[in-house]
């Protein structure tokens, strides 16, 4: 009797929907707390494989600085106990700046080669570290060096538009032309759009979309310059032109005093 | 007595001989070189004087002896291979003067000539440095920079501190010799030389001789911006190198009043295209001005800037102070050195149109030049002071 009440007990479970819910809904949380488990373990691992690196990073940049102050101090009592400034101004009659003595460059360069070693030996051992668990997906160093390439290039780009700016100010200035400005700031941001164009396409930034808008932006630059040149400068080019024609073999390219001023005032 | 010729034997039989005197003649074209040489024949005598030259010597002057040397690569200003030659060849003729002529030598007077080997032979000088009378207008960047800041800074005299033709004694040729040496073993065969500054550092005698006239030659690029920045520069290197020497109190040579006195200014310069070219240069060079000036000379420069042509001065204490705040600048690299002689020229130029217009008003050129490098003696302690502490002056 006992065994066909068991039975029919279980002809009615396995007839009833609501059961196989309620048991998928337990096998999904464990799914996912397993998966998150496995995750966290994997990062940790990963974590565990760089944090040494890290650290030897850390502490290698930090030991070789701390040799390097203490090697710039000595090197600067030694070098100031045999006057060595006094003996190189003297040799080479040359004077110096307080802030840029012989003694104090050596003891600058000698810190900065600690802490250039301090960061060689460092990322050597942060890149040892990196290499063991570099199947695990870490995409940050490799940007970061690309960002610090960058960084370079910008740094870079900067100073040449400076510098190039500062050399066709000056140049125009004393050539007399009137917008010396703005050609020195055409110049100016022609380094500068440049610039900008290698380093978002040193970063892999943009694609094809940066090689356009720098072709465009690059090209519009160049086409204002000259057409302010070209139209603000007309007359001028006229000028020297029927100049050149009428006076064919004469210098005409003494800027400051070309005119007939030129017979009375010498500079040399 | 030897016979000038090119054959190399001759030469030879020249370079064995002796004289009191030895000629180191800059290259220029025959018809020049050959009344440089009536000149020295008719002063000198031959049987004791001995004449360096690379210019061919022609038959006309058979009773001279010459050596010949090789061409200098500057048609315009002694080189450091001309002080070389001089030494060396001073030394294997054992002369006791020796007259450096440089390029449009033949314009100078024979009794110029005399006067600066009598400096020399008679005198015992060791530097003898001529005073030319030049038109007015002529030789600007010297009355503008050369003059005053060397008068300032070295103590001397000497009114052409960048004189083209020298009188020397055998040690101040070995001194210039020894400079010159250095300078073209860092390959800079094209590098000027300062005799005055190197005779003041060397502490030997200098004196200036009256030589009057003298046709100048130009540098073949006459283009101002390469010219002031060739000189200038130069010059400013050379008392940057001597820093520690021109730092100590001086005592100031006598003033010497010279004889000859240049004509009355024409005042034909063009001063309204200079004035133009000042006020364009402010209107956009300031940002480049602050970098090296102090707020004091921006200020000064900017009431500069509205004057109108006619009108128009530079105040000489202000010209003193925008050359002693360049030469600092240039020492200490605020900005790139060929920016910074190019950022000069405006100033130069409004100097030039304010000497002019005060020459256009009657007083004499030289007495005005005097003022400046007054001016410029006055300020030293400031040029002193900013070497020393650059960064005090800078607020």
């Amino acid at each position: 009797m006992l065994s066909m009440i068991d039975n029919a007990i279980q002809q009615a479970d396995m007839n009833t929907p609501a059961a196989p819910v309620s048991y998928d809904n337990a096998s999904i949380w464990q799914h996912m707390s397993a998966a998150l488990h496995q995750s966290l373990d994997r990062v940790l691992t990963q974590l565990i494989a760089v944090l040494p690196g890290l650290l030897a990073f850390v502490v290698a940049l930090a030991i070789f600085s701390l040799a390097g102050m203490l090697i710039s101090w000595l090197m600067r009592q030694l070098l100031g106990w045999v006057k060595f400034d006094s003996r190189v101004t003297h040799s080479i009659k040359s004077d110096w700046a307080p802030s840029s003595s012989p003694s104090e460059l050596i003891a600058r360069a000698m810190f900065w080669g600690c802490v250039l070693l301090g960061l060689i030996i460092g990322v050597s051992a942060f890149d040892t570290s990196y290499a063991t668990g570099a199947a695990l997906p870490i995409s940050l160093l490799p940007y970061l060096t690309h960002a610090v390439g960058a960084a370079l290039l910008l740094i870079a780009g900067i100073l040449i538009a400076r510098f190039l700016a500062r050399s066709v100010l000056i140049s125009a200035i004393n050539a007399q032309i009137q917008y010396a400005r703005i050609l020195s700031l055409g110049v100016k941001w022609l380094v500068l759009v440049l610039t900008a164009a290698m380093v978002l396409d040193h970063l892999q930034v943009g694609g094809n979309v940066v090689e356009l808008a720098f072709g465009i932006l690059f090209g519009g630059i160049v086409l204002t310059l000259a057409l302010a040149v070209g139209l603000g400068s007309r007359d001028l080019v006229s000028r020297s032109l029927e100049s050149r024609v009428e006076h064919v073999g004469e210098r005409t390219n003494i800027p400051d005093d070309a005119s007939t001023a030129s017979r009375t005032i010498r500079h040399f | 007595m030897a016979t000038t010729s090119p054959v190399p034997d001759d030469t030879s039989i020249a370079e064995r001989s002796t004289a009191d005197l030895l000629v180191l003649v800059s290259a220029m074209p025959p018809e020049q070189f050959a009344r440089v040489l009536t000149n020295l024949e008719a002063v000198f005598d031959p049987e004791n004087m001995i004449v360096a030259t690379p210019n061919e010597p022609t038959g006309k002057f058979s009773n001279l002896r010459t050596i010949s040397t090789q061409h200098s690569s500057s048609t315009w200003a002694l080189t450091p291979a001309d002080f070389i030659n001089a030494a060396q060849y001073a030394r294997e003729h054992e002369a006791r003067a020796i007259l450096l002529l440089g390029p449009g030598a033949e314009s100078l007077n024979p009794l110029a000539l005399r006067g600066l080997a009598d400096a020399v032979f008679k005198a015992s000088i060791d530097l003898a440095i001529p005073h030319y009378s030049l038109p007015p207008h002529v030789g600007l960047i010297n009355s503008a920079i050369l003059y005053p800041l060397t008068r300032a800074v070295f103590a001397s005299r000497a009114r052409f501190p960048f004189a083209i033709d020298l009188g020397l004694s055998p040690r101040m040729a070995d001194q210039l010799a020894i400079v010159a040496q250095s300078i073209s073993s860092a390959n800079q065969s094209d590098a000027l030389l300062w005799p005055v500054n190197e005779a003041v550092a060397a502490s030997f005698t200098m004196d200036e001789i009256d030589v009057g006239s003298r046709e100048m030659p130009q540098p073949s690029d006459l283009d101002i911006n390469s010219i002031l920045a060739l000189i200038t520069g130069s010059l400013f290197g050379d008392i940057e190198s001597k820093a520690a020497l021109w730092q100590r109190p001086r005592r100031p040579s006598p003033v010497r009043r010279m004889t000859n006195e240049v004509a009355a200014s024409d005042g034909t310069g063009d001063v309204a295209r200079m004035v133009a070219a000042f006020q364009l240069a402010y209107a956009n060079l300031h940002e480049i001005w602050s970098l090296v000036l102090p707020p004091n000379s921006l200020l000064l420069l900017k009431r500069c800037s509205v004057l109108d042509s006619a009108s128009f001065r530079m105040p000489d204490n202000l010209w003193a102070r925008i050359i002693y705040d360049f030469l600092v600048a240039y020492r200490l690299r605020t900005i790139n050195r060929g920016h910074l002689l190019g950022a000069l020229i405006p100033l130069y130029l409004a100097w030039v149109a304010g000497h002019i217009n005060v020459t256009s008003s009657g007083i004499p050129a030289e007495r005005h030049i005097e003022a400046v490098a007054a001016a410029f003696e006055a300020d030293k302690p400031y040029l002193v002071a900013r070497w020393r502490w650059p960064d005090r002056f800078t607020s």
